[in-house]
């Protein structure tokens, strides 16, 4: 009898390893009992470590059940300040910009990922076994934490004699938890069913694509903003209480705007999965990079400020001062991409680079007036005019420069016209966002806008012109061996003294250009590294077919470059994110300041940091967790070390 | 013959496929030095965008004639002015000191010295709510005063000689008298009687880098008992400790010592407050510029206001009624006469509109104190009819 199942066992295992062939990530499976033995308990020594592990594990689970679910802790803080979390003085009346804001990156979200993601699927044993876990782990939480504390009639908390706290009997607290337990039966339940019903050999494979997971798990906690009465406390400024509003809960002012948003991912995801195929793939690829690179900025200055606009000064000087850079820059760039221009164009482009510098030269010693924009206007001219020999030839490659020129010049305008404009959003403090606001779009700026000039640094590194590699060489070491709060100190303290009189940068302004300084100089490292692991046959095989070294750069090296280097940038990104919490030193409330100092010093909630704190980092687990499992997938599907 | 025919077909094909191939590729490398540009075209926007202009005649801003007079102001005139024609007074608080200035979960600052901000509000503008609120550290203040990021501070800052000569503050009137006291447990032995004699061999625990750890040190140097002193990052953190029993003593000011046990006291025990003459002397109340006499009389004199306020029995709630009915003191200072408050560049109701809109002393103090335990009587904050310190000069 032993002998036939030890046989079938290992006949199981046979197929196991030949089905097991076509993924190498799929292990073969193989009876539970059987894997345990093979995995866990090998010899008596590991059997040993298994259990002291286990261990471990289920104090550390008690430990911190306890700490959450303690009598001694004060939701309350935090569900009360759940809105000084999310954006802290924000007015709530004009909370509709925050979604639409939201909204906005959300459906850019959605977009890519319909455009580029392809990430395959996921077998529904697999899924199975995911409800299993879930499942079991709730049964063990619901087993290991303590059992409650016993409140006496008047609500406080029954003490015996020598000062410790009742407890109620541990069945009674097991009887107590009876829908954790449901939901953990329920979980086990629907897992056993897939896994029984998908386990024979012909359904085993049956896979559904893992967006369709993403969807229906987003889809699913969003359905319990609809369901369950999360509760939310309101601070009630005249009376200077705290109002436990039943009726009106969190999901109450929540549930529609998220419901949106889902609707919102899933609808561009499927634009984006329609274009995937079409011939406009390219069109909609480019302007989704864009859309990118701006919508962070606009987002920020124009739909969250609402700037007021003086039409009579953007009538009498911006629009034509917009107009003159647009017109006349492309007029001279169309003059400096004729075939026969030679060598006056490049003269034409040093010239007014030396222009261009020397503005900014002026503007520090202050020997003449300009406008700021009319600055960075001469200098972007400059470094289009020295672009401009790649664009000789055809009218449509020239036309193609121009039209880029007007559209920058545009955008940048507009920015620049937005940015000065005074915000009409009303607010009680010079904070204009806080909280997880504040960090995310800090965080995604900073990613963003720092990757094109970490690549291009890297670029100029790895250069074989001298002053190219010196410059950026020079600049990643200083930047590099200065601590980023030193950065940061130094852009909100010491460069508004640099700056010549009148002249003044806001402070997330000069905060945002330093960290994305900072963040470039890492960024440009982590490239670096990539571009040393091309070989010298692919630059021989470029120069061989005739490609430039423009073309050599961009379709060559850097694809394979950046490739290599995925682990190493996501790595930058989570912890660009995650340093976005040294705002707080100077001055700027992220949400960790927040929960650290903004909530302990309520005198409603004094000293109470811990669940603030606790949140926080869920949330920054949350964000991290998912950015890092993307990456792996993204590796997986690039190949990534297995080469 | 025929595979020939197909080879070179496919040979042709697959020049032409090249050829398009590379067109594409200069195609696309034109859009990615596009785009670089682009990139940095949106980080200079980013950096550069915000400044404003140098030129004020021609600035980018649609307030170029305000910021004009700001300029004006700052070369010359008093802060007075500047902060008439910005609109706003910005007020430097803590943000983070229990019931004296708290940022509310609707983002609203709450508390004693958010209010005192909202008091020159109103005298200087005639709005209390016309206050914008910079939170700033310990480390930070006196900086943002100088460089004019705020015009006053309502910030716990003890008035001191060396801050007021070296440092180049000036120092309104005191609204608070605060002093050191340490808190200990009645289990203990210690009582509101006890003396830092009586703390000898005790664990006491402050915040690091304040000059409470200074105080302490030296107060136990002079009544000659040796104390092991333990310094935690911030207030919260020496709480926690003293409630799990590893400190047995804490000190701080005494107004953080009452609101502490008033929230955080856990049943069954008592925390005892002493000695009854604080250690330490800590006069709070605004900070300013020195030199700026007309904006320092603007502040004060509301300060005052609010005291006076108090003595003649004048509220928010009756002061329409004595606007009229009052003593020619009160009428005075309500601007019945109207040549107090516009000799000094007040609008000639300013105190009215304190009084009306925030509240006189004892209103502001027992709104935001009271809660966290603060009481008045028996302070050194009642009014100087009752055996405390808060005195203002006439108004006459």
């Amino acid at each position: 009898m032993q002998d036939a199942n030890q046989v079938s066992a290992s006949e199981e295992f046979q197929r196991g390893l030949e089905e097991g062939q076509g993924s190498p990530h799929e292990a073969p499976s193989l009876p539970v009992g059987q894997w345990l033995r093979k995995n866990l308990f090998s010899n008596w020594a590991n059997g040993i470590l298994t259990l002291l592990g286990a261990l471990a594990a289920v104090v550390a689970l008690r430990g911190v059940l306890n700490f959450v679910f303690s009598e001694n802790r004060q939701w309350d803080a935090v569900r009360t300040n759940l809105r000084a979390l999310m954006t802290l003085s924000y007015p709530e009346s004009q909370y509709i910009r925050v979604w639409v804001a939201l909204g906005f990156v959300v459906g850019l979200a959605g977009l890519s990922a319909g455009i580029w993601a392809n990430w395959g699927g996921v077998s529904v044993r697999r899924i199975s076994t995911w409800l299993m876990g879930t499942g079991a782990l709730l049964a063990l939480c619901v087993i290991v934490r303590e059992p409650s504390v016993i409140l006496g009639s008047d609500g406080k908390v029954i003490r015996t004699v020598d000062g410790s706290l009742r407890r109620e009997s541990f069945m009674d607290a097991m009887a107590d938890r009876s829908t954790w337990w449901l939901a953990a039966v329920l979980l086990l339940a629907v897992g056993a069913a897939l896994w029984s019903r998908f386990s024979d050999p012909a359904r085993r494979r049956i896979e559904v694509s893992v967006t369709s997971v993403v969807f229906v798990g987003l889809g699913l906690a969003i359905l319990s903003l609809w369901i369950a009465p999360y509760g939310h406390y309101a601070y009630i400024s005249a009376t200077k209480s705290y109002v436990a509003e039943s009726g009106r809960t969190v999901a109450f002012s929540t549930k529609m705007p998220w419901t949106v948003m889902l609707i919102l991912l899933s609808g561009f995801f499927f634009v984006g999965r329609f274009f995937q195929r079409g011939r406009y793939l390219g069109l909609v690829k480019g302007s989704s990079n864009v859309l990118w690179l701006i919508s962070p900025l606009t987002l920020f200055w124009v739909v969250l400020r609402d700037p007021a606009l003086d039409y009579g000064h953007v009538i009498s000087t911006d629009l034509p001062m917009g107009l003159a850079f647009g017109l006349l820059g492309g007029a001279l760039l169309w003059g400096l991409t004729r075939s026969d221009i030679g060598e006056a164009g490049r003269i034409t482009a040093t010239v007014l680079l030396v222009f261009a510098v020397f503005n900014w030269v002026a503007a520090f010693f202050g020997w003449y007036p300009m406008l700021q924009k009319a600055r960075i206007s001469f200098l972007l001219l400059a470094l289009a005019a020295l672009l401009a020999p790649n664009f000789i030839g055809e009218v449509a490659k020239r036309r193609q420069l121009v039209l880029g020129w007007v559209g920058v010049t545009a955008l940048v305008h507009y920015l620049a016209t937005m940015i000065n404009t005074p915000s009409t959003v009303e607010l009680q403090s010079t904070e204009f966002l806080g909280g997880l606001g504040l960090t995310l779009f800090v965080a995604l700026i900073v990613v963003l806008l720092s990757f094109p000039l970490g690549v291009l640094l890297a670029l100029g590194r790895t250069s074989k012109f001298p002053i190219f590699r010196m410059l950026s060489t020079s600049y990643i070491e200083v930047i590099r061996g200065v601590p980023l709060i030193s950065v940061l100190i130094f852009f909100s303290v010491m460069v508004p003294l640099f700056l010549p009189d009148g002249m003044e940068l806001a402070e997330l302004a000069a905060v945002l250009t330093g960290y994305t300084l900072f963040s470039a100089a890492y960024l440009a490292e982590n490239v670096r590294g990539g571009l040393q692991s091309i070989t010298k046959g692919q630059y021989e095989a470029a120069d061989a077919i005739g490609l430039t070294s423009a073309q050599r750069t961009g379709f060559i090296v850097l694809p394979q470059a950046l490739t290599v280097s995925i682990p190493q940038l996501v790595g930058q990104v989570i912890s660009t994110f995650k340093e976005t919490s040294l705002l707080a030193i100077i001055g700027l409330f992220d949400f960790l300041r927040v929960a650290n100092s903004v909530i302990p010093a309520q005198s409603e909630f004094m000293g109470v940091k811990r669940e603030g704190i606790l949140l926080v980092a869920m949330i920054y687990f949350f964000f991290n967790f998912t950015i890092s499992k993307y990456s792996q997938r993204l590796e997986r599907r690039v190949g990534l070390g297995e080469r | 013959m025929h595979a020939l025919l197909t080879e070179q077909k496919s040979g042709r094909g697959a020049g032409n496929r090249n050829r398009e191939g590379l067109k594409q590729m200069r195609k696309n490398i034109m859009w990615r030095l596009l785009a670089t540009l682009f990139a940095i075209a949106l980080a200079a926007s980013a950096c550069g965008g915000s400044d404003s202009s140098d030129d004020s005649s021609a600035s980018d801003s649609s307030s170029d004639a305000e910021e004009t007079e700001v300029t004006l102001a700052a070369s010359g005139e008093s802060l007075l002015d500047t902060i008439k024609s910005r609109g706003t007074v910005n007020c430097g608080v803590s943000g983070s000191a229990v019931a004296f200035s708290e940022l509310q979960a609707d983002g609203s600052m709450a508390g004693f010295d958010a209010d005192y901000c909202r008091v020159v509000a109103a005298a200087i503008l005639g709005d209390a709510n016309k206050v914008n609120f910079v939170s700033l550290t310990a480390a930070e203040r006196f900086t943002a005063v100088q460089t004019g990021d705020v015009d006053l501070l309502m910030r716990n800052t003890t008035w001191t000689q060396s801050r007021d000569s070296e440092v180049g503050m000036d120092f309104g009137p005191t609204t608070y008298y605060d002093g050191q006291q340490l808190m200990g447990r009645e289990s203990d032995g210690f009582s509101g009687s006890s003396q830092v004699s009586d703390v000898g061999g005790s664990v006491i625990c402050t915040s690091a880098g304040t000059t409470t750890e200074k105080n302490i040190a030296d107060a136990a140097a002079e009544a000659g008992v040796s104390i092991e002193l333990q310094t935690f990052e911030d207030f919260d953190t020496v709480t926690n400790n003293f409630i799990s029993g590893a400190c047995d003593i804490i000190t701080t000011d005494g107004s953080g010592l009452v609101g502490r046990k008033a929230k955080q006291q856990p049943d069954g025990e008592n925390w005892v407050i002493f000695p009854a003459t604080p250690i330490s002397k800590e006069p709070l109340g605004p900070t300013y510029g020195q030199n700026d006499s007309a904006f320092a009389d603007a502040v004060n004199w509301a300060v005052y206001a609010t005291i006076i306020a108090d003595e003649k029995g004048l509220d928010s709630s009756n002061v329409d009624m004595m606007l009229t009915g009052g003593d020619t003191e009160t009428i005075r200072l309500l601007g019945g006469e109207g040549e107090l408050q516009s000799g000094m560049g007040l609008p000639a109701d300013a105190f009215y509109q304190v009084i009306k809109q925030v509240g006189n002393y004892d209103e502001i103090y027992s709104r935001n104190l009271n809660p966290v335990g603060l009481s008045r009587e028996g302070s050194a904050n009642a009014a100087w009819t009752a055996g405390g310190l808060v005195y203002a000069p006439p108004a006459r």
